[in-house]
């Protein structure tokens, strides 16, 4: 089975409000190796936090995928992604662990690794993977944030949930304390698939209906796709950084058939000198 | 910090700092705030902070609980909220609680469950399920327009443009959009060899904004563009 073509783009913008932008994001399309960081920290850690954890697992995992074959079990990739995300924590909670200004630093963090025909999904707190496909948007994370405990458990009314506070507090981050559990996952991708990886810039000012109907309806373009989300959150309000990646799939053949005589000819020479 | 106060006549009565713990609200003397006034009930209501947030809540009260006039059974307190209690008042005052600079921050917070790893027998429901409205101010403007078809299959019909982003022209071929912006409509060119005329002329890279009156077109199509 030929491997699907991912082709990415990505924004990390400091939003209309904040002095510093704590976000950071990461994209190899080469490698399917996609990165979306959130820093929390007084005195600019947040910044280092969420840099340090794109370094960290792009060292790790740039060598990891390398040594796995796309015809591999996908499943292989899971325990990866998940010691990559641990080490990240190890480090960011050493360098916390050295540094008075660093103290109580840490990031979120949303991972997908597409490998063949499936993707590997990971994340830490409230930063967000969602899936468009056949025109349909879906949240394929669960945050880890109070305010969603609250919900869940009934303590709060959904509807009143806008004018809760704790919207800024997560229960879950990467370098804050010594153990760290990511959530995983494994999906099998289609191709026209769409995956869009942020933070809670976005999809805090941006309801999922408006951010599936910027992506169903700019698709085809993806740099122009990202640059909607993130001037959609700005227009909103924009009181924080707002990052965002989105992801396209498509079958590396060309599917569709050729157009016209003059596209029928071009197949028909190119059939015929590839044999 | 937050703090509660009482106050009856428009004469300030007693002030209560709120820390980590839950406060009682009623007649009988056990209450943190303790009214002595027939329409309150013994234990008529409790304050509850979690997180950043103080949530009020109503004990089933004889009288109920009203905050700015509106009866609540739980409600999570806003600075500068009333909560009445027959002729007294209690004003809720937390400058942290409508300063959104600094909430915004990213900060840890203990979770309320002990969150094992999820399985398929996770009983919560998916975050699918469960949509956690968005922080978007009320206030966010958003400007009214429509457009009306001159040419093409669509012709003498109007499309409001009343959502974010509207699709002109045929995907895969050639297409723009109208975004919908605080400030105005914009038109973007998207995919296709050919970019939309706005009044004639072929727009860039660039989005144009639109103003009342213009005419664009993309592919076969032609609109005028009609703004309030």
């Amino acid at each position: 089975m030929s491997h699907l073509i991912i082709e990415a783009a990505g924004l990390s913008d400091v939003g209309s409000v904040r002095q510093y932008n704590e976000d950071s994001i990461l994209l190899d399309a080469e490698r399917g190796l996609m990165v979306l960081a959130d820093g929390m920290g007084g005195h600019r850690a947040g910044e280092v936090a969420s840099r340090m954890a794109i370094e960290s697992l792009l060292t790790t995992l740039h060598d990891k995928v390398a040594l796995f074959s796309p015809d591999d079990d996908p499943v292989t990739l899971r325990p990866v992604v998940e010691q990559s995300i641990i080490r990240a924590n190890d480090e960011i909670f050493a360098a916390a662990q050295s540094n008075p200004n660093w103290h109580g630093m840490g990031t979120t963090l949303a991972v997908a690794v597409f490998h063949g025909r499936r993707v590997t999904l990971a994340h830490v707190g409230d930063s967000r993977i969602y899936r468009l496909r056949f025109n349909r948007l879906q949240l394929l994370t669960r945050d880890d944030s109070l305010l969603r405990d609250q919900v869940e458990l009934g303590l709060i009314a959904v509807a009143d949930a806008s004018s809760s506070h704790n919207r800024n507090l997560v229960t879950r981050a990467v370098g804050i304390e010594a153990q760290v559990q990511p959530h995983l996952r494994d999906d099998e991708i289609l191709a026209g698939d769409l995956y869009l990886l942020c933070s809670d810039g976005l999809n805090d000012l941006v309801d999922d209906s408006d951010i599936e109907l910027i992506m169903n309806s700019l698709k085809v373009n993806l740099p122009l796709a990202v640059h909607h989300l993130v001037q959609a959150a700005k227009d909103n309000g924009g009181h924080d950084n707002i990052s965002a990646i989105l992801v396209r799939l498509r079958e590396a053949a060309p599917a569709e058939a050729p157009r016209g005589w003059l596209g029928r000819l071009r197949a028909w020479w190119r059939s015929g000198v590839g044999g | 910090m937050a703090k509660l106060v009482l106050s009856t006549d428009g004469n300030v009565v007693f002030q209560y700092f709120l820390d980590n713990d839950r406060l009682g609200i009623g007649r009988r003397a056990l209450n943190q705030v303790v009214i002595d006034d027939p329409a309150v009930s013994l234990a008529h209501a409790v304050i509850v902070p979690v997180g950043n947030d103080h949530i009020l809540e109503d004990l089933g009260s004889a009288s109920g609980t009203f905050v700015n006039g509106n009866r609540i059974e739980r409600h999570i307190l806003q600075h500068g909220d009333v909560i009445e209690f027959g002729k007294y008042n209690l004003r809720y005052m937390n400058p942290r609680a409508s300063a959104e600079t600094d909430l915004d921050r990213t900060m840890i917070f203990a979770g309320l469950q002990s969150v094992a790893a999820p399985g398929p027998d996770d009983p919560r429901p998916s975050p699918e399920r469960l949509r956690i409205p968005t922080a978007r101010p009320a206030r966010a403007r958003t400007p009214k327009a429509r457009v009306v078809f001159t040419v093409g299959p669509r012709a003498r019909s109007t499309v409001e443009l009343d959502r974010v982003v509207t699709m002109f022209g045929k995907p895969g071929v050639r297409m723009a959009v109208v975004t919908r912006r605080p400030h105005g409509f914009f038109i973007t060119h998207v995919e296709g060899d050919k970019h939309p005329r706005v009044n004639g002329r072929r727009i860039g890279a660039e989005p144009r904004q639109l103003r009342g009156g213009d005419e664009f077109e993309v592919g076969d199509e032609r609109v005028e563009f009609k703004q309030d």
